[in-house]
């Protein structure tokens, strides 16, 4: 046999995987947010954005204020794990950061809801300690309460992969900066920062990618209007067995996704170059 | 040590865990002095090093600059400025702003900084560089940019950890000259840490060779390798060649006794610190005069040893050989080969033969040189270190 024709058959059940289990199903997703009735046209997405405009901006807007507060909050950690000088609150903290990784997206929504509903658990610790009045405790079941659960869950993740990069990075280089007087908040910031940009880009596309995927989030912590777009996904078909809009819905989310990572990889050219 | 010490280093002792690596150091280095620090991997010189910068905290002793007690002082506050082994550049910043970074820190102004900037890469020949980052940098012009990132903010002393040690060859001797000659031009103040013998003896006024922890011996580059005041500093300076022999000290001389292979031999003490007993006696394999074994009789003074010839290989400007003598291996340098399994007569001049006293009983260290004792020495292994120690 030809080498060429061996080589397209070791890769065939690779590739029949790809093309079954991922290509064919967008591609359907895709063509069927064109499809009104019986032909093709724009019906589905004139009718997304006059019903969930608001929506669409809601979750984009929520999703970026957690990734932005993820970043921060990683690089704090990450930061943290490498410049710190006590060794007791180093190891506390290594130890202690990952664990909402090996939490699901439903069991942190469950959580935060008995956490954070008026009568929850952060209120009630609120009034005790005589901070509140009973009065002044509001539910943060809203758009706060699914950016805090994004970020709870999410923020441990990203600090991994940047703390790891941060791990990589030449101590001397941070010697050097602090040997000529920079301040720890100076060496994270111009000297440890600059070397793990690429890292904490990668993390935090994947994060937004899967922010903008959670259903169960949205739904257990912010059942009202406006919601994230997976809900609505969700509401068209379970109450309306519309797939066109749903489909439709999903590409949104697919461009809005698409977008964060060309911005990545623009960046990445640009640093190469 | 002189009073007028600039930088001090008064028993200092660090520790990491229960391992001790400086134990109870003492070291003084003058103002505008070059001193190498020179050891073995894990002699404790870059741990040295750490400390006086301050990026290691000691358990006991202080680092004084100036008859000002630093010790505790960030290492941002010591005058000093660290080359690092990795060179630690700043792989985001350009040349120019690696330089100047240190110089942005203190506050000066973007004019102060980039006229700084040019003098540096003025001084280091890295005009034209400044835009680059040290990625598109070679090794040398990159160990530059580190040594430029460092004498920018003028420091006082200047700490120089192992800087040639990622260089090729070629380049290193290149690098080694014009370190020297800057440090020289600026009069600085510079420590620098290597296990490069000769790196050590060509850049530094001073040679501090640390041996675990302690220092086995300082002086001129001259002193330390024409004159080690122990075995360990004799091996690191190049003396390989070793072998026990038998001493008796008397009359301002060391009469050593025959042994199987060598001869006996009276050398003038020549100031050599030396009681009667076993001697450990080291050469270097350049030392050496080898000749046909038989041939015409020492004239000067010094020892012969007899050996058969193993192997011989050229050095360039000479030839190199491997000597068996009883069970151990000598190296010597001939000017012309010698053909294997020649017998031959290793004749080292008195004062190129450094010897130290063994501890007198059991106490040698090196199995293998006391089992070469043995072998040089058989006809009365016991009688004449008796007769020694009774002599003494």
């Amino acid at each position: 046999m030809p080498t060429p024709a061996l080589g397209l058959l070791l890769v065939l059940p690779a590739l029949a995987v790809i093309l079954l289990l991922f290509v064919v199903p967008l591609a359907a997703s895709v063509a069927g947010a064109f499809e009104v009735g019986g032909g093709f046209g724009f019906g589905n997405f004139i009718k997304t954005f006059e019903l969930y405009t608001s929506d669409i901006v809601f979750t984009l807007m929520i999703v970026s204020l957690s990734t932005a507060i993820i970043g921060a909050l990683a690089l704090a950690i990450g930061g943290y794990l490498t410049l710190g000088e006590n060794p007791r609150a180093v190891a506390l903290l290594r130890w202690l950061y990952r664990w909402p990784m090996f939490v699901p997206f439903i069991v942190v929504g469950q959580v935060l809801r008995t956490f954070l509903a008026k009568n929850g658990l952060m209120n009630n610790v609120l009034i005790g300690a005589g901070l509140i009045t009973p009065m002044e405790a509001a539910s943060f079941l809203d758009w706060r309460g699914i950016v805090i659960a994004f970020v709870w869950k999410q923020a441990p993740f990203v600090a991994l992969l940047v703390a790891g990069a941060m791990a990589s990075v030449d101590r001397g280089t941070l010697e050097a900066a602090r040997n000529l007087g920079a301040s720890r908040l100076r060496i994270l910031l111009e000297i440890l920062v600059p070397q793990v940009a690429g890292t904490l880009m990668v993390a935090l596309v994947l994060s937004f990618v899967t922010m903008m995927s959670v259903l169960s989030v949205p739904l257990m912590i912010n059942a009202q209007s406006p919601t994230m777009i997976t809900a609505d996904i969700a509401f068209r078909i379970n109450a309306y067995g519309d797939y066109g809009v749903a489909n439709a819905l999903g590409v949104v989310s697919l461009i809005a996704s698409a977008g964060v990572a060309w911005l990545y990889l623009r960046h990445s050219v640009k640093e190469r170059a | 040590m002189n009073d007028d010490a600039f930088l001090r280093i008064t028993d200092l002792s660090v520790g990491y865990g229960a391992t001790r690596v400086l134990e109870r150091l003492d070291l003084a280095i003058g103002k505008g002095e070059f001193v190498a620090l020179l050891g073995a991997s894990g002699c404790g010189k870059t741990t040295l090093l750490r400390a006086m910068a301050g990026f290691v905290t000691p358990s006991a002793g202080t680092v004084a600059v100036d008859g000002r007690d630093v010790t505790l002082m960030p290492p941002d506050r010591r005058g000093m400025a660290l080359v690092f082994q990795s060179y630690a550049l700043w792989p985001h910043m350009t040349v120019a702003r690696n330089i100047g970074y240190g110089l942005k820190l203190k506050g000066l102004s973007r004019a102060a900084i980039d006229r700084r900037v040019a003098e540096i890469e003025a001084l280091l020949g890295l005009e034209g560089l400044g835009a680059r980052k040290p990625a598109a940098l070679s090794g040398g012009q990159r160990q530059r940019v580190a040594l430029g990132r460092a004498l920018a903010v003028d420091p006082q002393i200047l700490l120089l950890d192992e800087p040639l040690s990622n260089l090729d060859a070629r380049i290193r001797l290149k690098v080694r000259h014009e370190i020297g000659a800057l440090q020289r031009r600026l009069g600085i103040t510079a420590v620098i840490v290597t296990h490069d013998r000769e790196e050590a003896m060509a850049m530094a006024d001073r040679v501090v060779i640390m041996e675990a922890g302690r220092i086995a011996q300082q002086g001129s580059p001259e002193e330390v390798y024409s004159r080690p005041a122990s075995s360990f500093v004799a091996a690191f300076m190049g003396a390989e060649n070793a072998l026990v022999l038998e001493g008796r000290v008397a009359g301002g001389a060391v009469h050593i006794a025959a042994g199987r292979q060598s001869s006996a031999a009276t050398l003038n003490l020549d100031g050599r610190l030396l009681s009667s007993g076993r001697l450990e006696a080291r050469f270097r394999a350049e030392a050496v005069e080898m000749v046909v074994a038989g041939a015409q009789a020492l004239k000067a003074e010094g020892l012969a040893i007899a050996g058969r010839v193993e192997a011989a290989s050229y050095l360039g400007g000479g030839w190199r050989h491997s000597v068996r003598v009883g069970d151990q291996t000598l190296f010597a340098d001939a000017a012309r080969p010698f053909d294997g399994g020649a017998g031959v007569e290793l004749r080292i001049p008195g004062d190129k033969l450094f010897l130290f006293n063994l501890p007198a009983s059991t106490g040698a260290s090196d199995t293998t040189a006391r089992e070469a004792a043995a072998e040089l020495s058989p006809a009365a292994p016991r009688g004449p270190v008796e007769r020694v120690l009774q002599a003494s």
